[in-house]
């Protein structure tokens, strides 16, 4: 099998030798201190996907990543920062990148994995894929009404609290994401919506929502999959950013998008375009990782 | 017979006669009138006497309502303590009515004691012959501390000496609590601006520094690791998350802080704060949960408010242990209480948390919220607990004060329970702690 090949940039000697250490083991891995060490490096090789810091001495993270992605478009690109990753959505958003991961402490290799393993292979979906090894899927359901949409709501939110004791904010997370998969995602020839929200609504045979729920031996998580693939990742990332400068409180929709990432710990959004948006959000049982929140949107 | 020769005399004399009646008559005419332009004046006068004691009266009484308007006690005293007059703030403050404080001394009746004060004003005025003012006393009424200023001002007589001492005396209790909120608000904003400086350039080491620690676990053959070598680098590990767990919870005071308000139940808040003990190990000791019935939602950032009272159980709980602890070596007989109580008074939430536990020492009181402050072993907390929770109230509008009394401890917190419909679901207000650097 082919072995992928992975840069990494960052000014910081130790972040870099520890990321390498670590990649190692599944890819071949190089390295640069710099933007232009790195935009150097990628005449020669060209690299399947680059993971840069976003705050370097002279050319900065998202500017680098931008130049690579215009020069290589097949390269995949991440970035990684210690800093507040919500304070570069806009930057995101700006130079189109939808992976960032901070550095947590202590390092959130699993975190890592996953998502660089679902750039590479593009293979994103499925909740299994974001738990540990040591993962347990509880619960699988299909919905095909908003009646349903409620019990499964109560169902697992029950089953959480029953088995970790708190359920945090589920409940919340869970109707938005429900109610965004079933009002929101289905829409007739003409791209209008079909249904109207709060109103009782029954599925067509064509259409369903997914809901499954596990855990590992360090978290939980619930993943909420519709078939209709009409979330874009550029709507994402514009709703979380006008919601982080408090402009979007008003707003109708995109709401629910930026409650869910500040309840919950983790919220990844996977999109396949015109067939699947699958939403999952996770919880950590104890403050195990100390930094700020990833975002993550894959769009294949 | 009578003589024609004595006729004209008889005439005389009649004429005679009938003039000074005439003059008798005028005179008392004149002296009538006299008396009653007297007697009118006299009674002129008596008006002007009644309208002047009528005057001093009203002045009287409006300098006595003036005097006991006024919220400030005042007293007047002779020079040797006695007390002349007091205000009807003066007679509530010591609970006692006016007449049974006059004639008595003022050290006893305000102060409790036999002798006159250390750092007397009134001792001072007397000798200086000027005002004293301001003077900062304290005293403990029911179990709770409040403080005073007491100015003198020196009535003097018309030879300049001192009569009479007019006490001032101001309860600055509720003024010394708002300035010490101020300077506590000013040092955590302080502290603020210097973390969001360098926690980010911590950070990134930090995370370097662990991550490579769990490499060398996780790979130890790959880097040549002995099992003594694993050992350390665990130990570094712990270390460098201890570093960032200080890191984290320093930013929890500096960063922006955006309140995202919903309607949340404080009972099942409650609850939560409460299922966060037992898996920490703080368990054993009996938890009450009184709560009041019918307790209205109200409007705050539950994941805050949880957060908050997390950390003032916690502490509760910790206090309980500590005490179980020490009775056990002392071998006195103690059962731990936690009890969780919420219940509406008007527009406000109030929430206690009370335990008979350790309990906080009086001098550190004034302590607790100030970042850092600790009784923890290094590694067993980073300090920061209750400083954050401060912030947290704090931008919810409201208070939070913990006070031992009598070996109960009270977490008290109060919150404003809010009808504006601006701040529902997703209304932010946000405070801005330090820099938010961007690229």
């Amino acid at each position: 099998m082919k072995k992928y090949k992975i840069l990494v940039v960052d000014d910081e000697s130790l972040i870099r030798t520890m990321l390498c250490d670590y990649l190692e083991v599944a890819y071949t891995v190089s390295s640069a201190e710099n933007g232009m060490d790195a935009l150097a490096l990628c005449t020669r090789e060209r690299f399947d996907l680059v993971i840069s810091d976003i705050n370097m001495p002279g050319m900065k993270g998202p500017k680098l990543l931008h130049e690579i992605k215009k020069q290589y478009p097949e390269t995949k690109i991440m970035l990684i920062t210690a800093y507040n990753v919500d304070d570069y959505i806009r930057v995101a958003k700006e130079y189109g990148i939808t992976n960032i991961i901070p550095k947590t402490v202590p390092f959130n290799y699993d975190e890592l994995g996953v998502v660089i393993d679902g750039l590479l292979t593009e293979n994103i979906f499925g909740i299994e894929r974001y738990l540990l090894a040591d993962q347990r899927i509880e619960r699988t359901y299909c919905i095909k009404s908003s009646e349903e949409a409620k019990t499964v709501r109560e169902n697992v939110t029950q089953l959480i609290a029953a088995k970790f004791g708190s359920s945090g904010d589920v409940k919340l997370i869970m109707d938005e994401m429900i109610t965004n998969a079933i009002y929101h995602a289905p829409t007739n020839e003409n791209g209008i919506k079909k249904y109207e929200e709060y109103m009782p609504v029954q599925l067509e045979p064509s259409e369903y929502v997914y809901v499954s729920y596990g855990f590992d031996s360090e978290k939980y998580g619930i993943a909420v999959i519709d078939n209709q693939g009409r979330l874009k990742k550029e709507t994402v990332l514009y709703k979380i950013d006008r919601h982080l400068r408090g402009e979007g409180m008003l707003d109708d929709s995109g709401r629910g998008i930026h409650m869910s990432r500040l309840f919950a710990d983790r919220l990844i959004i996977n999109i396949h375009p015109h067939a699947k948006t699958e939403v999952i959000f996770m919880n950590y049982f104890l403050n195990k990782y100390s930094g700020y929140k990833p975002l993550c949107i894959n769009e294949i | 017979m009578i003589s024609f020769a004595s006729i004209p005399w008889i005439l005389f004399g009649i004429v005679a006669f009938v003039v000074l009646l005439c003059i008798l008559a005028y005179q008392n005419l004149k002296l009538r009138h006299r008396t009653a332009q007297l007697s009118e004046e006299l009674t002129r006068e008596e008006t002007e006497e009644e309208q002047l004691a009528l005057k001093i009266w009203l002045s009287k009484k409006q300098l006595e309502t003036t005097f006991d308007a006024l919220s400030d006690r005042i007293c007047v005293i002779d020079t040797d303590f006695t007390i002349l007059r007091v205000n009807k703030a003066y007679a509530d403050e010591v609970g006692r009515r006016i007449r049974t404080i006059l004639g008595k001394k003022c050290h006893l009746v305000f102060f409790n004691r036999k002798s006159a004060c250390d750092n007397c004003p009134a001792l001072e005025t007397h000798s200086m012959i000027q005002a004293v003012k301001e003077r900062p006393f304290s005293k403990s009424a029911d179990g709770e501390e409040r403080s005073f200023t007491i100015s003198a001002y020196p009535v003097c007589d018309e030879k300049g000496t001192v009569v009479n001492i007019i006490e001032h005396i101001r309860d600055v209790t509720e003024e010394k609590r708002m300035n010490e909120q101020l300077i506590r608000s000013e040092k955590l904003a302080g502290i603020g601006i210097l973390t969001a400086g360098i926690a980010h350039e911590i950070n990134n080491p930090l995370s370097g520094i662990a991550g490579t620690a769990e490499n060398m676990l996780s790979m130890h053959d790959k880097y040549g690791l002995n099992d003594k070598g694993r050992e350390r680098i665990t130990t570094i590990l712990e270390c460098s998350q201890r570093a960032s767990a200080i890191m984290r919870d320093l930013l929890r005071l500096s960063q922006k802080q955006e309140v995202v308000r919903q309607q949340a139940d404080i009972k099942s808040l409650l609850h939560k704060a409460a299922a966060h003990l037992q898996p920490i190990g703080l368990d054993g000791f009996a938890i009450e949960f009184h709560v009041e019935e019918d307790l209205p939602r109200m409007r705050c950032d539950p994941s805050k408010i949880e957060q908050a009272l997390v950390n003032v159980v916690k502490n509760a709980a910790q206090a309980i242990a500590d005490q179980r602890k020490k009775t056990r070596r002392e071998k006195i007989d103690y059962s731990g209480v936690l009890c969780l109580a919420a219940r509406r008074v008007e527009n406000e939430m109030i929430i206690e948390v009370v335990d008979n536990g350790v309990g906080i020492p009086p001098e550190a009181e004034s302590q607790i919220f100030d970042p850092f402050y600790t009784t923890r072993p290094p590694g067993k907390g980073t300090g920061l607990g209750l400083s954050i929770c401060y912030r947290i109230i704090e931008e919810h509008q409201g208070q939070i004060s913990v006070v031992t009394r009598k070996g109960v401890t009270t977490a008290t917190i109060v919150l404003p329970i809010s009808k504006d419909p601006l701040t529902d679901i997703g209304a932010r207000i946000t405070t801005r702690g330090g820099g938010d650097e961007k690229v």
